[in-house]
């Protein structure tokens, strides 16, 4: 069997779930704590590649990352190298893809913390931004661990955003999934199979840790 | 040291207009029952909320005066703020939470000790009782030393006992501190024990500012000043306003 | 608001009217392969409109209609991109003996100008300008496979290994090269004739086998006569004039 689509969705799976963790923290708070006009807008659009068809969503990444594509242009520009069908091309589609998904956790553990220990926090002297760091962000850590567990094995079950954006490069876009898929379209079902055997135990095992995380009480509930 | 406070602000049943002022040294306590706006003073005077308009000075000092535009936020007024519960943070122990903005990080072991509490200093918030709390909250409100305390119904979730115990301390620590004290609470005979000047508030106003030592040696035209003064209020306004006096008789 | 519903409840009934015209009369339900998507339209009406049997064609990728057919799908016959899935129909007592049906060409094509207008496909290819080359699956899919060994016998598949790109499909390369998402796709000729087509230009690709495309009739289906009048036609030098038309041989 061949390990590499394996160790490349790991690979995937990771970066992305580091990334978007970082990045989904903010936009969280944003949702959370900030008004301002448009909101259920910009979160229903946040939303969206929750309920879109993978292949839609990738279609549309597709057109984007091309380099005539105003990401893939603005990516070449600052890299020189393209975006589309590499590595870094399907790290940025999982982000979109899971973005729904880190936030969804995040939010509901954010949005537990009672509002009074902010405004203690700010009445002792702590910059939004500090609070963010030594009060939200401490008091959220079930919320983000489990919103990071999800990520992960959502991005290592994605399919459909890489069939249309990656290209199936051995070692560098085909990861397990898309392996998978061409082993069953090429009649190899054994090889199927047994990336298939490798990849369910993980899943499942990383689902029973978020269901232990998110049980978990917080103080003052 | 001296808080001089003058604001406006609307809000759904009533209209909230006060004026008064507070010394160092003294414990200003602004009575009345739930929703007459006394949180929403002390919340104002934090920089939790802004008022319509009005001004509010600390020795000269510009908090807010919303003709010029001018509203100082609450990381820059140097305040402690203990507020009625739950209001340390369930991540850190008693220790920390006292240390969290602490001007200096020496004060702390003396302050936990001085308010019984040291022998918790480890522990989680969730550990300790709700007595405990409030003290670890006490804590770390003066732990900064602050320029003004503010205390919105700190004792109201505690049992009798406690609650007790705890006034005391507060009456020992006012004396202490020399910064002014603003005690919000529904409780006249805790004002009463506790406040220099006892602010009394009824939908959103502060019917007569009475100086205690005054009403504890008891004088029977206060009550008829007293009615005079509920000329311009409605039928609840006034209810509430009978209860008040009612109350303050029987503390006599 | 009745109006509204009376309107719906009549085009119900004409739809209703006509399927069931349509079990009354003759019915094919037949697989084929996507590529043979357009050609197929025509055909089977043409068919409709000389023998009153209507062809209800699905249309997918050979992959995915053999997997269909293995568990059982109801298909009468099945027009595959390949010689392989047929005989393996075959081998396992679900098909009568697959006959060649059309023959494919792959292309070089591209929609990029600067492109057009080279010696031939292997210059294309070569060209250091090009930077991503779609070929499809060259294991499942048959223009994939005709690719690489096309670029096998130009010795050129091991020197250009750093440009490949593999869509799914051919018809996911044709994609890939139309949004320039790659440089130039290795595409089914009737790709490059398509109305889409007409707007790049395309090299032919003599060093690459043709692409057999095979079908079979299922040995499951209840219609077997008018399934063999079908093949019959598929044969016949008017259906031949079609399959020309959309670049099949």
């Amino acid at each position: 069997m061949d390990l590499a689509p394996l160790y490349l969705s790991l690979k995937l799976a990771f970066v992305t779930t580091v990334v978007l963790v970082i990045v989904a923290a903010p936009l969280t708070y944003l949702l959370v704590y900030i008004r301002f006009a448009g909101k259920s807008l910009f979160e229903a659009l946040l939303t969206l590649p929750m309920v879109l068809p993978p292949t839609v969503l990738g279609f549309y990444l597709l057109l984007v990352m091309t380099p005539q594509g105003n990401i893939g242009r603005f990516w070449k520009a600052v890299t020189g190298v393209p975006l589309i069908f590499t590595f870094s091309g399907i790290v940025l589609a999982s982000l979109v893809y899971s973005l729904p998904f880190a936030i969804q956790p995040m939010k509901a553990a954010f949005e537990k913390i009672d509002r009074r220990l902010l405004e203690s926090a700010y009445v002792l002297g702590l910059s939004p931004l500090s609070t963010f760091f030594r009060v939200i962000i401490p008091n959220a850590v079930n919320g983000l661990a489990a919103s990071a567990i999800l990520v992960f094995i959502h991005t290592l079950g994605e399919f459909g955003v890489i069939l249309m954006v990656g290209g199936s490069i051995p070692g560098e876009t085909k990861v397990a999934s898309i392996a998978i898929y061409e082993a069953v379209e090429a009649l190899r079902y054994r090889d199927a199979a047994m990336m298939c055997l490798v990849l369910v135990p993980i899943s499942y095992l990383f689902l029973l840790l978020i269901d232990r995380l998110t049980r978990r009480r917080i103080y003052g509930t | 040291m001296e808080l001089n406070i003058s604001i406006r602000k609307k809000l759904p049943h009533f209209d909230l207009d006060v004026s008064f002022s507070c010394r160092k040294s003294r414990l200003l306590a602004l009575v009345g029952p739930s929703g007459a706006g006394k949180t929403t003073i002390i919340r104002i005077v934090a920089g939790l909320d802004r008022p319509d308009e009005g001004r509010i000075t600390y020795n000269g000092e510009v908090w807010v005066d919303t003709d010029k535009n001018i509203f100082l936020p609450p990381q820059e007024r140097h305040l402690g703020y203990v507020f009625q519960e739950y209001t340390l943070f369930p991540h850190l122990t008693v220790a920390r939470n006292v240390a969290f903005s602490a001007d200096n990080n020496e004060d702390v072991p003396s302050l936990l000790q001085r308010f019984n509490i040291w022998h918790l200093k480890d522990r989680k918030p969730d550990k300790i009782s709700g007595g405990e709390r409030q003290r670890c909250a006490i804590c770390q409100a003066i732990a900064r030393r602050p320029r003004l305390l503010l205390l919105d119904e700190p004792f109201s979730a505690l049992d009798a006992v406690t609650r007790q115990n705890l006034r005391q301390e507060v009456r020992k620590l006012k004396r202490e501190l020399s910064i002014p004290v603003i005690h919000v609470t529904h409780d006249i005979s805790e004002a009463l024990y506790l406040g220099d000047d006892v602010l009394p508030m009824v939908g959103g106003r502060i019917v007569r500012k009475w100086m205690v030592q005054f009403m504890l040696k008891g004088r029977s035209q206060e009550r008829e000043r007293f009615t005079k003064k509920m000329d311009g209020y409605g039928s609840r306004d006034r209810r509430d306003l009978s209860v008040l006096y009612d109350s303050l008789e029987v503390m006599q | 608001m009745y109006r509204y519903i009376s309107n719906i409840l009549i085009i119900g009934f004409i739809i209703l009217g006509y399927s069931l015209s349509a079990i009354a009369g003759e019915r094919l339900l037949v697989a084929v392969a996507a590529n043979f998507i357009l050609p197929s339209g025509e055909l089977t009406e043409m068919f409709r409109d000389r023998t009153g049997i209507a062809v209800e064609a699905t249309y997918a990728s050979t992959g995915k209609l053999y997997g269909q057919i293995v568990k059982g799908a109801p298909y009468d016959v099945f027009f595959s991109a390949d010689e392989k899935r047929p005989n393996l129909l075959e081998e396992q007592s679900l098909a009568d003996t697959p006959f060649v049906y059309a023959r494919g060409q792959v292309v070089v094509w591209t929609v990029d100008q600067a492109l057009c207008g080279a010696a031939g496909w292997q210059a294309v290819v070569k060209n250091p300008e090009v930077k991503k080359i779609a070929i499809a699956n060259t294991e499942s899919a048959p223009y994939g496979t005709a690719a690489m060994i096309a670029l096998q016998r130009a010795g050129l598949w091991n020197t250009l290994k750093e440009k490949y790109v593999f869509p799914q499909s051919v018809a996911q390369a044709f994609q890939y090269a139309e949004t320039k998402s790659a440089d130039v796709g290795f595409c089914a000729y009737s790709s490059a004739l398509s109305d889409t087509g007409k707007g790049g230009c395309f090299y032919t690709v003599p060093e690459a086998p043709q692409i057999v495309q095979a079908a079979c009739i299922l040995k499951r289906t209840e219609n077997r006569s008018a399934a063999k009048k079908f093949v019959t036609f598929m044969g016949s030098p008017e259906a031949q004039k079609i399959k020309e038309k959309y670049g099949y041989r």
